[in-house]
């Protein structure tokens, strides 16, 4: 539809001007906000490679991917492979290939997999999040066509770091779905919380059926809508406090809702007959579980009464 | 270009980014339509002008079940085209991130096409292609900060013809939303929405420069809705908006006038 930010196709095989590697195109995975992105091979390796035509939109993802894979700790998304140039129709184009991350997108795997899979993928996003937070960046722009779950090992991944934005900035790029301000619960300021008001978002929309979901999506906008679907679904209920905190931009980090998404989702698999599964309590993971959790409690207390019509 | 920075000096000592964010001020008309204009000038030629004195046109076509038609669509590219910016054609509830998208390709766009200027001179005729893109990804970082420091002044320029009707309250929303995402950037943003056709002249001017929208939703009463799509006159008196612009004497009055009046509105729902 659009056509001012539109994507080249690209030619069977081509290579780059500056690293001449080969690249054969298989065929096309999908289309983002700054260019589409190819299954190629390179050598005869599987390698994804995306292509726009605003070779800035490109670089910032390569600058954003680059920095990423300085640190060793464990991954966000796919490996920076190669960044070139080549030219298309004329003009120039700049390209750059990643690792290829064979699986699902996020929300396909859930209806395969069943939505007992939302709360652990979701606790696995929320560590890549934590990661990406603490060097500097925040995704913006997250919904389910972002995220995918690897077929082999089944894990969350981010791709499309499109709308990947400097803390403190404006949000590069949204969806307003998840978008904070769509909701009416913040601004478009990239902060941690804007990625935790996504995800908690998220977590609702992977779990409700389309249905339900596009009849919540009317006026008016705000939380108390997405509150009310937690409230009914059974899925949702156990985890309300960390769902509402993320509403309310309560969490410092992603790490700390993390954490307390973590317990809940422990407390349920290990007591799986428990009728009542609000309870926190830490299960045999330490005093430093339980001292945090009476401060989250505490914190919590007054919330609580807030939210009273919610017990 | 226009009165981005100080060419010269700041390229020879190589700091442009610096000097840089201290001069930028982006300007941009954004025009929200859903068809082709059939009244006065020609919108592309408008569009022309306004890149000519330093303003970008980016256009937005908004469609609902019916299409634009290949018409339409060409002329919103080649408003865009003219007006060095961006275009895209969607539907009404995608209006908001489309504003908010657009808006910042262009800002990136126009950026880039001054950086690159500078970078030609140190580097010769090649400019920024020239650059392996391991150098290049720096520049973008560069040209990505600057985006979001520089101050940003965007005239919302919004067809009220009667088929928009029904898409009326998506571009309320926008508007709002817009707003929003011009209080999230680090940089000053101010933004203003006209309407046109305007009762009298080719354009109203609804909310005039403010950095805060939060009257959105009195937009609706008095839309006229009319049958007559003046994109190329309402695109060259969206042009007077701009204060760097020396206004023609008629337009001039007209304005100030009306500039006065809603600041001292605006003053006063401040105070209460």
């Amino acid at each position: 539809m659009s056509f001012k930010v539109a994507t080249p196709d690209l030619p069977r095989q081509f290579h780059g001007k500056w690293n001449k590697n080969v690249y054969h195109v298989l065929r096309e995975l999908g289309r983002g906000a700054n260019g589409a992105v190819y299954l190629t091979t390179q050598g005869g390796v599987k390698r994804a490679v995306k292509v726009g035509f605003e070779g800035m939109d490109i670089l910032m993802e390569v600058n954003v991917l680059k920095s990423l894979q300085q640190g060793r700790d464990s991954r966000v998304g796919p490996l920076l492979c190669d960044v070139d140039d080549l030219v298309l129709n004329g003009r120039p184009c700049t390209f750059y290939a990643m690792e290829y991350l064979d699986g699902d997108q996020l929300d396909d795997y859930i209806q395969k997999a069943g939505v007992e899979w939302v709360p652990v993928l979701i606790v696995q996003l929320l560590a890549r999040l934590d990661i990406l937070h603490k060097h500097g960046w925040t995704f913006g722009d997250l919904k389910p066509e972002n995220v995918i779950v690897t077929r082999q090992d089944k894990q969350v991944s981010l791709i499309d770091f499109g709308g990947v934005t400097k803390l403190g900035n404006a949000v590069r790029q949204f969806t307003e779905e998840y978008d904070r301000a769509y909701w009416h619960a913040g601004d478009r300021r990239s902060e941690v919380s804007y990625d935790l008001f996504s995800t908690a978002v998220m977590m609702v929309r992977l779990v409700v059926d389309s249905q339900t979901w596009h009849m919540s999506l009317g006026e008016p906008r705000q939380t108390q809508i997405l509150c009310d679907i937690i409230r009914k679904s059974d899925s949702l209920y156990p985890y309300r406090v960390p769902l509402i905190k993320a509403f309310h931009g309560k969490y410092a980090t992603a790490h700390e809702m993390r954490a307390e998404m973590l317990a809940i989702l422990r407390e349920s698999t290990v007591a799986p007959a428990s009728p009542a599964p609000t309870k926190q309590q830490g299960s045999g993971t330490g005093g430093k579980w339980i001292s945090s959790l009476f401060v989250a409690s505490m914190l919590l207390l007054a919330g609580t009464l807030y939210y009273a019509w919610f017990l | 270009m226009f009165s981005l920075l100080r060419v010269d000096t700041v390229a020879k000592t190589g700091r442009m980014g610096r000097l840089f964010v201290k001069e930028a001020t982006l300007r941009q008309i954004l025009v929200v339509t859903d068809g082709c204009s059939n009244s006065g000038m020609s919108p592309v030629a408008a569009a022309a002008l306004a890149r000519e004195q330093g303003i970008t046109v980016n256009v937005i076509g908004v469609i609902d079940k019916s299409e634009l038609g290949e018409k339409g669509e060409t002329e919103i590219r080649d408003i865009a085209e003219a007006g060095g910016g961006l275009c895209d054609i969607v539907y009404p509830q995608q209006l908001a991130q489309t504003v908010q998208m657009l808006t910042r390709k262009a800002m990136t766009r126009t950026i880039h096409q001054v950086v690159n200027k500078e970078l030609q001179e140190i580097l010769g005729d090649s400019g920024i292609e020239e650059l392996a893109p391991s150098k290049r990804v720096q520049v973008a970082g560069m040209v990505d900060e600057l985006g979001e420091k520089s101050n940003l002044n965007v005239v919302m320029l919004v067809d009220t013809s009667g088929s928009m009707k029904p898409k009326i309250s998506a571009v309320q929303q926008a508007i709002h939303d817009f707003s929003i995402s011009l209080r999230s950037r680090s940089g000053q943003s101010r933004m203003a929405v006209c309407s046109f056709p305007g009762k009298h002249q080719h354009l109203d001017v609804r909310i005039p420069w403010t950095d805060k929208v939060e009257q959105a939703h009195q937009l609706t009463p008095d839309l006229a809705m009319s049958g007559i799509t003046p994109t190329g006159p309402a695109i060259v008196e969206a042009i007077t908006l701009f204060e760097h612009i020396k206004l023609p004497q008629a337009l001039s009055e007209r304005y100030r006038e009306s500039n006065v009046e809603d600041g001292e509105g605006d003053l006063r729902d401040h105070v209460f």
